[in-house]
């Protein structure tokens, strides 16, 4: 007893030395490890219960490792989570709260009653802790009774809730009595760790606000990169609490592993929807629970997540579960699919855009080409032409002033030569002034103007136009000119017997075809007079196709977006 | 011979008066916008109308439209429009109502005011005269349809000085024929375009009107 009693206060001392050494850390160990360990019992598996210890140690070790202020604030969540899992592993196969209350109580009390009878030999040490936290955590098992192991079945739990007063236990059923304690030790320590989580977790507070706000950054930037995609593969393993370990479950993890490396996006955009899966089959187990307990009558449980769907209890659990991974999926939503979609929708936007800077640059250019040459043009005509000839005008009236007295007749002829050279002057100016801003155009718009260019033209014009209303001057004119200039093409270059021209606006859209039955072999890529047009109607974000095959017919078509104004304000343009 | 001169430039109104005045018309108004030339055409009722096309208010075809509104008003109003552009639309326009009675002239033709003042009494007698330019283009056409091709190469060119307004004893002398002969050309053309025998004006009218729609 004394060297019970020396063993134990050094067994006390040493590990105050290492606490003192670890600080609070290092409880978290222990603590992980039980809470996992409760879990897996409550899970029942082998491997899932290797898994949690995994799990628990790893878990340990990393709180173990982690500096100041996240071990000691994590360790009251752990603890009070082990805690938890320890009771609710009592009290799982209650059939209401308030029994597995009594639940828990019963195994800590062991106010079970009946006959213990001993069937066999006694069993072996690993199945008689088993049993003894069976028993404990209310599941009593007949393995005993039927002295083997593997056949596993769910007990009733009438035999621990709620029926205290009917002693319930079936004769065949065994409480092993030396090993309760164990059972009783296990919810002992659940409610300690319970206990000394909730002692902690005040002070914890301030040092899990600083874990996040150290955290928060890293786990921002981290978000930010979508690294999202690594969640695939334990999203994926989370079908192993439901279907099993099975080959196409292995398979589908494989799978989502290859994914997660290799196209990390898709994996992200994977995350939520697998998420959004679960819960939802999650849901449809649950709501087999929905109408009433009916644990009985369902003989093999439902997995899900770690949670054996069987009674209310549980199968709110699992709800709960569901939910927290259809709000998982729903918070990684707009994270992963949606950043994604918004980042192919602004690339999409911004090579648009750039499309768009250049085709305005370029137009501007022509447009701003035009105009310069147009200018030179009119210089250069006004110089050679009118200017030239009111000159000549002048010297003849001059002229005609010195030879008047003397010789009347020379000076008659010299008039009639003036007379002539001003009606050039003026025909010269009649014609500058139509290739400026036809006149008809500028009175009537493009209509009227193209259907007295028809009537201009050589050859036979067939019109179809409807322009209900006038179109803004430089949008006519461009259309006006590119109608000439295919109109001139056809009579030059086509041979057509005759020409069809079809003007529409329709939805924002001036649609002008110009079509003829000549050789075809138009090409706007030789003659500079259709490239001409092209750019001028470019200005206007218009274009023009041509289809023009050799032996003919030649079909040109434009299309300029313009909205048509009002024929009431369409007559307000010219000068006197 | 009553006028009323429609013209919005000072310089040439006040020209286009003088001129008239000097050949023996009696000036019953000059005006200078379109609805001003309304209300003169429509309260004088002038023997004659000279009106520039594009006139304010508007500074497009205003001339044009009154002339036209005029002339739906009082059928038969006779016009002679002025204008530094022609266009066949507004000649085609001028003569859609076959009452004969309308001119289509450039501004240029002022210049020999014999020719013009000749047109106006043309004009202003229920004849057509349109200027050569608008008649020059109708040649330059390629190809015809309908009854014009039927017409010959003479007949063609007295159309065409008829077009202008010319009177037999004109295109005679300008073709160096007899009158006889224009008469008989002109004879064939209205049988040629189907133009039965009635007021030999308002045949070389609708002659005319053929020759522009053809």
């Amino acid at each position: 007893m004394v060297v019970m009693w020396m063993f134990m206060i050094l067994v006390w001392r040493m590990l105050g030395k290492v606490l003192r050494r670890l600080g609070r850390r290092a409880l978290a160990v222990p603590a992980a490890a039980m809470g996992a360990a409760v879990f897996g019992l409550n899970v029942w598996t082998a491997a899932t219960v290797l898994l949690a210890l995994l799990l628990a140690v790893l878990l340990a070790l990393v709180l173990a490792g982690w500096r100041r202020a996240g071990t000691s604030g994590l360790l009251p969540v752990t603890m009070l989570g082990a805690g938890i899992c320890g009771l609710w592993a009592a009290a799982s196969m209650a059939r209401s709260w308030t029994a597995a209350g009594f639940s828990v109580w019963n195994a800590f009390t062991m106010r079970i009653r009946g006959p213990i009878p001993m069937k066999g030999a006694g069993l072996p040490g690993a199945a008689n802790l088993r049993a003894a936290l069976q028993a404990a955590t209310g599941r009593l098992s007949p393995i005993a009774v039927r002295g083997r192991f593997a056949g596993f079945t769910w007990p009733s739990a009438r035999l621990v809730t709620g029926h205290i007063a009917r002693p319930v236990v079936r004769p065949q059923v065994v409480i092993l009595g030396p090993n309760l304690w164990w059972g009783r030790l296990l919810i002992l320590g659940a409610l300690l760790l319970l206990a000394v989580g909730l002692w902690l977790s005040p002070r914890a507070v301030g040092d899990l606000r600083a874990l996040i706000t150290r955290a928060a950054p890293l786990l921002r930037r981290w978000t930010r990169e979508g690294n999202w995609g690594i969640l695939l593969v334990p999203v994926t393993s989370f079908g192993l609490t439901i279907f099993g370990v099975r080959p196409w479950t292995v398979a589908a993890i494989a799978a989502a592993t290859v994914i997660a490396i290799r196209w990390p996006r898709l994996a992200a955009d994977l995350v939520p929807l697998m998420l959004v899966v679960f819960a939802v089959y999650g849901f449809m187990l649950v709501s087999r629970w929905v109408p009433g307990p009916n644990a009985l009558a369902m003989p093999q449980p439902t997995w899900f997540g770690a949670i054996p769907v069987d009674s209310s209890q549980t199968s709110l659990l699992a709800g709960v579960e569901a939910s927290a991974l259809l709000a998982f999926g729903a918070w990684l939503f707009p994270r992963t699919i949606g950043a994604h979609a918004r980042a192919r929708a602004a690339t999409g936007h911004e090579a648009e855009l750039a499309g768009r800077v250049q085709r305005l640059t370029e137009t501007r250019g022509y447009a701003l080409d035009a105009a310069a040459a147009e200018l030179r043009r009119i210089e250069r005509d006004l110089h050679d032409g009118a200017q030239t000839r009111l000159v000549a005008l002048g010297m003849n009236l001059r002229a005609l002033e010195r030879m008047l007295p003397a010789s009347p007749e020379a000076a008659r002829a010299l008039a009639a030569e003036a007379m002539e050279t001003s009606a050039r002057a003026l025909s010269d100016l009649r014609q500058l002034v139509r290739g400026i801003y036809p006149p008809v155009l500028a009175d009537r718009g493009l209509s009227h103007a193209v259907r007295a260019l028809a009537l201009d033209t050589a050859l036979p014009v067939e019109l179809d136009v409807d322009l209900p209303g006038r179109l803004t001057a430089p949008v006519e004119s461009a259309c006006y000119f590119a109608v000439a200039e295919t109109l001139a093409n056809a009579v030059k270059h086509s041979g057509a017997r005759r020409v069809h021209v079809r003007i529409e606006h329709a939805d924002g859209l001036l649609r002008i075809e110009v079509a003829d039955d000549g050789v075809g072999g138009a090409d706007p890529a030789r003659g500079s007079g259709l490239r001409g047009v092209e750019r001028r109607l470019g200005t206007f974000d218009g274009i023009l196709a041509v289809s023009s095959p050799p032996g003919g017919p030649t079909m040109i078509a434009m299309e300029v977006p313009c909205r048509l104004l009002s024929p009431k304000t369409s007559s307000c343009s010219g000068t006197g | 011979m009553q006028v009323v001169v429609a013209e919005d430039l000072f310089l040439l109104r006040d020209g286009l008066t003088r001129l008239l005045a000097a050949h023996g018309f009696q000036i019953a108004a000059a005006v200078d916008t379109a609805p001003g030339l309304l209300r003169a055409l429509l309260e004088h009722r002038p023997d004659v109308a000279v009106v520039d096309v594009r006139m304010p208010p508007g500074f497009a075809d205003d001339g044009l439209q009154a002339a036209l509104e005029a002339r739906r008003q009082v059928p038969g109003l006779p016009v002679l429009l002025l204008s530094q552009y022609v266009e066949q639309l507004y000649a085609r326009e001028l003569l859609a109502d076959q009452t004969g009675g309308v001119g289509y002239l450039l501004k240029d033709r002022v210049f020999n005011d014999d020719q013009f003042v000749d047109a106006i009494r043309t004009v202003a007698g229920g004849g057509t005269v349109l200027d050569p330019e608008v008649v020059t283009k109708l040649v330059g056409r390629r190809s015809r349809s309908g009854p014009i091709a039927r017409l010959s190469g003479r007949e063609r060119e007295v159309l065409e000085l008829m077009a202008e307004g010319r009177s037999n004893a004109a295109i005679a002398q300008q073709l160096f024929v007899t009158e006889k002969a224009v008469s008989k050309h002109t004879t064939s053309i209205f049988a040629k375009l189907g133009l039965a025998a009635c007021q030999d004006n308002n045949r070389r009218v609708l002659a005319v009107l053929a020759y522009l729609n053809s």
